[in-house]
């Protein structure tokens, strides 16, 4: 089944055409945690991958790859979204089906912008930051 | 949640982390997902609900950072 409709697709590889820097999609695979029920018998990782390549078709600058278990990964699948192949701390933990794909390729679109899209006065707040801040948001798939 | 990836892309101190609720109903059980989006700062619930750019920034800079 093809992951979008033709005029998704158009639309996703005119987004992908004006990017100005490269994204790696960096997906980490490995043991995965026993979904709600209902979810059927499903190949969550081998899915990301497929879910992944097909994006990284969709744009020159955006690539893929998969690794087993690699460092900092609590939850797999994941991916991280790295522009220019660095982890910048963009990430989707698990499979974004449905609705959701749309989260993840709006973070491939971000990381390939070349400058910050948040208004200035976001900017300035977040740069006079003196911690870390880890900003975890909960979807589900509708 | 493209607010808070445009964070994480500014900012190097910052992280942001979509977690798919159903695919791990453990986390989203601790979390106290019930709906959806639900945003944490720091591994701590605080809101439900998409807001706009200016109070999502006041509500994640205002969260008190979480004891280690």
């Amino acid at each position: 089944m093809a992951l979008l409709r033709a005029e998704e697709q158009a639309k996703v590889r005119e987004w992908f055409a004006a990017l100005e820097r490269p994204v790696e999609l960096f997906v980490a695979l490995g043991p995965e945690e026993t979904p709600r029920a209902g979810s059927g018998d499903v190949d969550f990782g081998g899915e990301m991958v497929r879910v992944c390549e097909a994006l990284a078709e969709l744009g020159e600058g955006v690539t893929c790859r998969a690794e087993e278990e690699p460092e900092g990964f609590p939850r797999f699948p994941a991916v991280s979204i790295r522009p220019h192949g660095r982890d910048a701390g963009v990430r989707y933990d698990g499979l974004p089906w449905g609705y959701e794909l749309g989260s993840l390729v709006g973070g491939i679109v971000e990381a390939g912008r070349a400058e910050p899209t948040l208004h200035p006065d976001s900017r300035a707040a977040l740069a006079e930051l003196d911690r870390d801040l880890a900003l975890d948001v909960f979807v589900t798939p509708t | 949640m493209l607010l808070a990836y445009r964070c994480a892309l500014t900012s190097d101190r910052v992280t942001a982390t979509a977690i798919e609720a159903s695919e791990f109903p453990r986390l989203a059980e601790e979390m106290e997902v019930r709906a959806v989006p639900r945003i944490a700062v720091d591994g701590v619930p605080r809101w439900d609900g998409a807001v706009p750019e200016a109070e999502f920034l006041r509500r994640v800079l205002s969260a008190t950072p979480a004891r280690g």
